[in-house]
């Protein structure tokens, strides 16, 4: 069961009953794919496009559903609002103005799921009238649509980051342990040097070095390039060390003996043996990277408007009057960050339990 | 012992260079002028900021200016000048070397002080709704971002009073005594800390669960309680100092992490450290500044180390001669 | 039990300062006896203001960030300035509520019969915060130390004739004519010779001069030196100054300002200036009484002001356009010499940009397509107004309401473009140019600054209606300025221009001259590229070098308008400025010039109200 490297295989059958009997991870779990299914279909859930830009609702807030109409008529519907003040930026219902929901309406033009063109839309309201469940940002952009495009990014961002950290971490910490000699010398003290550059500073100056006309995507992905190449190196060197442990192991000799090439026994008979904790490790390594980009755009390096992040939504609500008088820009953000770093944290948690009860640190930042 | 902390001592200098270097590198990656403030003023023209530039040497190559560096440090010490503060970068840092030390103590006092009776007590009463509770709670502490935290723990100090909203120091602290000085530092001490300090309790707290738990189920604890020894001592006198040495380790390992973990809480709380600076120097391309700073943090990243190894191979005699 | 006796300290305040019992006593520096132990100078100076106030108490004033230095000929940012600023005085000062130059340490000056030359008589028994008299030697050191080739001072700029042929720098000709008088001359009659003259902080020449010769100038005066050895020739000296924390200014005992009654002024005993760097903190600190006043606040934050002003008992100044500017503008600029697949000589922006950017029809349909009315109520809460040139509604004397730019007009800018042969052929929304490229470019922009971010946004809005793609790129400062100022890679940016000093056209001759370093659109040009640019220098120096001022105000007339005709800069509004500070405080006056609060500190002070003992 046990072998030298203090690795515990557990065989995926126990682990999987024993992830099964933990309620709170399930409960995550569960969390976690109605957030990606969301996120997945945020252009046909979120009644208006990402940047519909509203100039006559700036600050609006969330608007009210009614059930009851005037009329006796039962059905979900919104009222019209007009300015009541326009430099507070305060808008009342108009009683008249009865607007109701109406499902699978036509709006922005959209992609579903990047392939099929659709410009249906889950709900909305008829056109002059606007639907704002959330509210709207301060240039009157729909709450709700760019907290869902918004998930696209954050929720994306850590699971391409492990993708990127653990494969180099994977690959650097097996051939320093597997291979040892220069190679081990050499990418030890690498790793060695990015780990104690602290990593803001290391973020920072990578940042900066950006292009200037680097489209929002672009630089999406060069934000995880960069939260992933801080996050390798101790990745490398937990592995390297599992490695050395791992391949004095009878199985290896004997792959080694029946003449297999070295990168053929690392591939296919070490690494696959610290794949449980390598599993472990991800899961908790994720919100590490939605906070990473929250941190990032807190310093105004992060994705960049017009696109929406959940970074970039609560950075721009950071504020002593939002919190006051548009509470909504800051509740949004902040409670979605919060519910999906707990349930990477629920779930990641009840994983390490399921795998390998006894091992390793827990949440993770 | 003292044959390891040499030998870990000489380990340092090539890993300063080689973090001097990349961050030399990066800095020239990045584009950008230190003289960006001077941009904002129109009056002030192309001929004198080149001569500027010519002055500090930034018409130089990187590596040029990058050997000169090492050279003047080895030479005479001197870690450059600031292109801002036209200070020596060691007179511009110093302080707050020592300010953000002293946040990122009172942090790892938070989480530390927290984490090891709450462990112990996960531990003690596990699988009951305690030990979910506490995990619980820990899991929410990680799950809030800083920046929102710090925010949210400002305002309630400004609706209150309770507690100072930012900074170091009361405008009038010099006029109070070195306990009221001393009282008046800790109070503006406690909202940082707690922000950076309740970021990694969850996973301390829940290593300690998990090596407390380890220690429980040991022999000599069965023993022990077999013996009839009250509960609490068997916790307290026995099972906790086992459960404790590999915690000396973490202490050492997570003093680097403190360091730049407190660097939003510096920001938010107007705490005057090396994290405000550091940005600003970044900002500013003030090279020296931001080399300087990064040196430092690194240094105590890897003391941080040595002092864990150290305390290590003081718990773990056996460490010391591998 | 220490806490107690500073809350009896608080109590006994609090008895005196009636305004401390609704806000909150924060000061225990109260109503000290002021005795002045100095004779008052013979040639003092009285200062105007609304009404005579009373010694003792203090203002504490939110700073966005730490002064690098108090070297006031090095400063050369605004944190550092705004202290300087109080530290030092110049020969002449400016008034900032009619915006004229007024006598400081000169209490007169003179003209020479051809204008070249102005000859300063100082102040009778003026003396530096030691004691020490300052005299026209300590003039003359601080006029050859801002004019220091070696040195990073910004001021010499001013101080120095650009022959228009040449190119060539003069310096003027600064001489010591006895010890109390000085004299500055320019080779040619110079409008910004006041000004410039008053951009020269009076340092003691006793104390500096060994930091001079030896070399270790930049370095003095630094964020080491003790108060004690920061001898200063303002109204105020240094008591304290912690880094990133705070900076505490106290009443220097010599200074010659006296008011109506021939009381030494200032009034207060300090000015405290606290770090700040987060607008949210600032706020917080300013709701809970712990500051007087905000010297900075975003249009966002107008209406958390406006509803705590009763409650909190300030008032919430209007102080109306701000001097800064915002615009927008296309990159023009050539290739210097060979660079990354650019040859010498051609647009760094390649051909098909180029010919577009270069096209004044096409920049004025961009400015056609701004709905600046939507800039305003939305990024700027409705707190600005529309603004055409350098020199905004802010500056009375300049600003000339003649000048106007191109509006929003969608329908005109679509006709415009369509005049050009641009239109959309493959209806995918973004309209071609006559050759068929597609009309799509970045345009950068601060990321700090969220009012120009949202700025952007809408106009990137705006352009995609009239069928032009804009990518923007919001960039740190620095970043940005590197692009703006050594690559010059970048499209199109938007930025603005702040002014420090009393605005004159004479301040910009980096923007307005095509060999300026900030005439963004296409800057350093060896000799004017176009007939317009030409003209815009000519009528440059005939704007500074002359002592007319119907020529001047002529000349700056031209410039707005031609600048405006070629739409170079596409102007967008500029922000009504706002500013809380404290009721309990009289003479208080903010101005949009910085220091906008403390300009006049030597005339604030703490309001005795009837009730109190």
């Amino acid at each position: 069961m046990s072998d030298p490297a203090g690795v515990r295989v557990v065989t995926g059958g126990r682990a999987w009953r024993a992830l099964a009997a933990n309620r709170v991870a399930m409960a995550g779990a569960a969390l976690l794919a109605l957030l990606y299914a969301l996120a997945l279909l945020a252009p046909f859930l979120a009644p208006y496009g990402e940047n519909d830009i509203d100039r006559a609702r700036f600050c609006h807030p969330p608007t009210t559903v009614h059930w009851r109409s005037v009329t006796g008529r039962f059905g979900p519907f919104v009222r019209a609002t007009r300015v009541a003040d326009p430099a507070a930026l305060r808008y009342v219902e108009v009683p008249a103005g009865e607007l109701p929901l109406r499902w699978f309406v036509r709006g922005a033009p959209y992609r579903l799921l990047g392939l099929v063109p659709c410009e249906r839309h889950l709900f909305g309201v008829a056109a002059p009238g606007r639907v704002l469940l959330l509210g709207a940002d301060p240039l009157g952009r729909c709450e709700l649509t760019r907290l869902l495009y918004g998930a696209q990014v954050s929720l994306t961002v850590g699971l391409v980051g492990i993708l990127i950290s653990f494969t180099l971490g994977m690959l650097f910490g097996g051939i320093a342990g597997y291979w040892g000699g220069i190679a081990d010398v050499l990418m030890m003290r690498g790793t060695e040097v990015l780990l104690s550059v602290p990593a803001l500073y290391l973020v920072l100056a990578l940042r900066g070095a950006f292009p200037v006309d680097m489209p929002s995507r672009r630089v999406y992905l060069g934000i995880v390039a960069i939260l992933a190449l801080v996050g390798w190196a101790g990745l490398a060197r937990v592995i390297r060390g599992m490695v050395l442990a791992i391949r004095g192991a009878d199985y290896v000799l004997a792959a080694e003996a029946l003449g297999m090439s070295r990168w053929r026994v690392l591939v296919r008979h070490i690494l696959p043996n610290t794949l449980s904790f390598v599993i472990v490790a991800a899961t908790v390594a994720v919100p590490g990277y939605i906070l990473g980009e929250v941190f990032l755009s807190f310093l105004g390096m992060g994705v960049q408007e017009p696109a929406a992040s959940w970074g970039n939504m609560l950075q721009q609500s950071r504020n002593l009057d939002v919190m006051v008088n548009y509470p909504w820009m800051l509740f949004a953000p902040a409670a979605a960050i919060f519910v999906t770093v707990l349930a990477f944290n629920f779930f990641g948690d009840g994983l390490r339990d399921a795998l390998d009860p006894r091992q390793g640190p827990g949440g993770n930042r | 012992m003292r044959a390891l902390v040499l030998r870990r001592l000489l380990h340092v200098i090539p890993l300063l260079l080689g973090i001097s270097a990349l961050t030399f590198l990066l800095l020239h990656l990045a584009p950008g002028d230190p003289f960006a403030a001077m941009a904002e003023n129109p009056q002030i023209s192309a001929e004198t900021l080149a001569r500027m530039r010519h002055d500090f040497g930034l018409d130089r190559p990187a590596w040029v200016q990058y050997l000169l560096y090492l050279r003047n440090i080895a030479l005479r010490g001197d870690f450059g000048q600031s292109f801002a503060y036209h200070q020596p970068v060691a007179r511009v840092l110093f302080a707050r070397l020592g300010n953000t030390l002293l946040l990122a103590g009172a942090a790892a006092l938070v989480t530390w002080g927290l984490a090891i009776p709450l462990g112990v007590l996960a531990a003690v009463r596990t699988r009951t709704w305690v030990d979910r509770t506490l995990s619980l709670v820990a899991f929410a502490g990680l799950s809030v971002p800083e920046v929102i935290s710090g925010l949210a723990l400002l305002y309630l100090a400004a609706r209150t009073g309770w507690f100072p909203i930012g900074g170091m120091h009361s405008l009038d602290a010099g006029e109070l005594g070195a306990w009221g000085r001393f009282v008046d530092l800790l109070r503006h001490l406690v909202l940082p800390a707690l922000v950076v300090g309740i970021v990694p309790l969850a996973s301390r707290m829940r290593q300690m669960r998990a090596g407390m738990l380890d220690v429980l189920s040991l022999d000599y604890v069965t023993t022990a309680r077999a013996k009839g020894l009250p509960e609490p001592a068997v916790i307290g006198r026995h099972a906790l100092r086992t459960a404790l040495n590999p915690m000396i380790t973490l202490f050492g390992l997570t003093l680097g992490s403190l360091l730049s973990g407190s660097f939003i809480a510096e920001f938010i709380f107007n705490w005057p450290g090396l994290g405000t600076i550091t940005l600003e120097a970044i900002q500013r391309q003030d090279q020296y500044v931001v080399l300087g700073a990064v040196t430092m943090a690194a240094t105590v990243l890897v003391l941080g180390n040595l002092v864990a190894d150290v305390l290590l191979a003081i718990a773990d005699p056996r460490i010391a001669h591998e | 039990m220490t806490r107690r006796k500073l809350e009896a300290t608080r109590a006994c305040v609090c008895v005196l300062l009636v305004m401390a019992l609704a806000g909150c006593g924060r000061a225990p520096v109260g109503r000290s006896a002021f005795v002045d132990h100095n004779p008052l100078p013979p040639d003092t100076m009285t200062a105007r203001m609304d009404e005579p106030g009373e010694h003792g108490g203090r203002f504490v004033v939110g700073a966005t960030s730490s002064p690098k230095t108090l070297n006031a000929l090095i400063a050369n940012e605004q944190n550092s300035n705004d202290v300087c600023n109080l530290l030092y005085d110049s020969l002449t000062g400016t008034d900032n509520t009619t915006q004229e130059d007024i006598p400081a340490l000169a209490k007169s000056w003179k003209w020479s019969s051809d204008g070249c030359t102005v000859t300063f008589q100082l102040r009778r028994g003026a003396r530096f915060s030691d004691g020490h008299p300052i005299t026209a030697e300590d003039v003359k050191f601080s006029f050859d130390v801002a004019t220091d080739d070696s040195l990073p001072t910004v001021g010499k700029d001013g101080l120095s004739y650009v022959d228009p042929a040449t190119g060539r720098h003069a310096k003027f000709r600064f001489e010591v004519l006895d010890s109390l008088r000085f004299s500055v001359t320019s080779p040619k009659p110079y409008a910004m010779m006041l000004s410039s003259v008053g951009a020269v902080r009076i340092l003691p020449k006793h104390v500096l001069e060994s930091a001079w010769k030896s070399g270790r100038f930049v370095s003095a005066y630094g964020i080491g030196t003790p108060p004690a050895q920061l001898v200063t020739s303002g109204a105020w000296r240094l008591s304290e100054f912690v880094t990133d924390q705070k900076v505490v200014l106290e009443r220097n005992p010599w200074w010659y300002g006296v008011d109506a009654r021939g009381r030494r002024l200032p009034y207060l005993d300090q000015v405290v200036f606290v770090i700040a760097r987060d607008q949210n903190v600032a706020a917080m600190k300013f709701h809970a009484g712990e500051l007087d006043g905000l010297d900075n606040v975003r249009p966002e934050d107008y209406r958390g002001y406006e509803q705590a002003r009763e409650r909190e008992q300030y008032t919430f100044y209007d102080i109306g356009p701000s001097l800064n500017t915002n615009f927008l503008w296309f990159n023009l600029n050539l290739a210097g010499s060979d660079t990354a697949g650019v040859r010498a000589g051609q647009p760094l922006v390649g051909p098909v940009k180029f010919a577009w950017f270069d096209n004044p029809v096409f920049r004025r349909a961009v400015s056609m397509a701004i709905d600046r009315d939507a800039l305003i109520r939305g990024p700027f809460r409705g707190y600005a107004i529309k603004n055409w040139q350098l020199l905004t509604r802010g500056s009375r004397v300049w600003n000339d309401t003649t000048v106007t730019g191109d509006d929003y007009d969608p329908a005109g800018a679509r006709r415009l473009l369509a005049g050009l042969g641009w239109r959309d052929r493959n209806g995918d929304g973004v309209i071609e140019d006559a050759k068929g490229n597609p009309v799509r470019f970045s345009m950068m922009t601060n990321a700090d600054n969220t009012v120009r971010m949202d700025m952007l946004t809408l106009i990137v809005d705006d352009l995609a209606k009239i069928g032009i793609r804009v990518t923007p790129a919001p960039l740190e400062m620095s970043a940005l300025l590197g692009h703006t100022r050594s690559d010059l890679r970048y499209d199109a940016c938007l930025l603005g221009l702040g002014s420090a000093s009393p605005a004159d056209p004479g301040m910009y001759p980096n923007v307005i001259k095509s060999s300026g370093l900030t005439h963004y659109w296409r800057s350093r040009q060896p000799v004017p590229s176009t007939p317009e640019e030409a003209r815009m220098d000519a009528l440059f120096e005939r704007n500074v070098y002359t002592a007319d001022l119907q020529v001047r105000h002529r000349t700056y007339h031209d410039i707005a308008a031609l600048m405006n005709q070629q739409a170079w800069f596409v102007w967008l509004p500029t922000q009504l400025m706002r500013l809380p500070v404290r009721a309990r405080f009289g003479n208080v006056h903010p101005t949009p010039i910085p220091n906008r609060i403390l300009w006049n500190a030597d005339r604030v002070f703490v309001r005795r109200t009837a009730g109190a003992n």
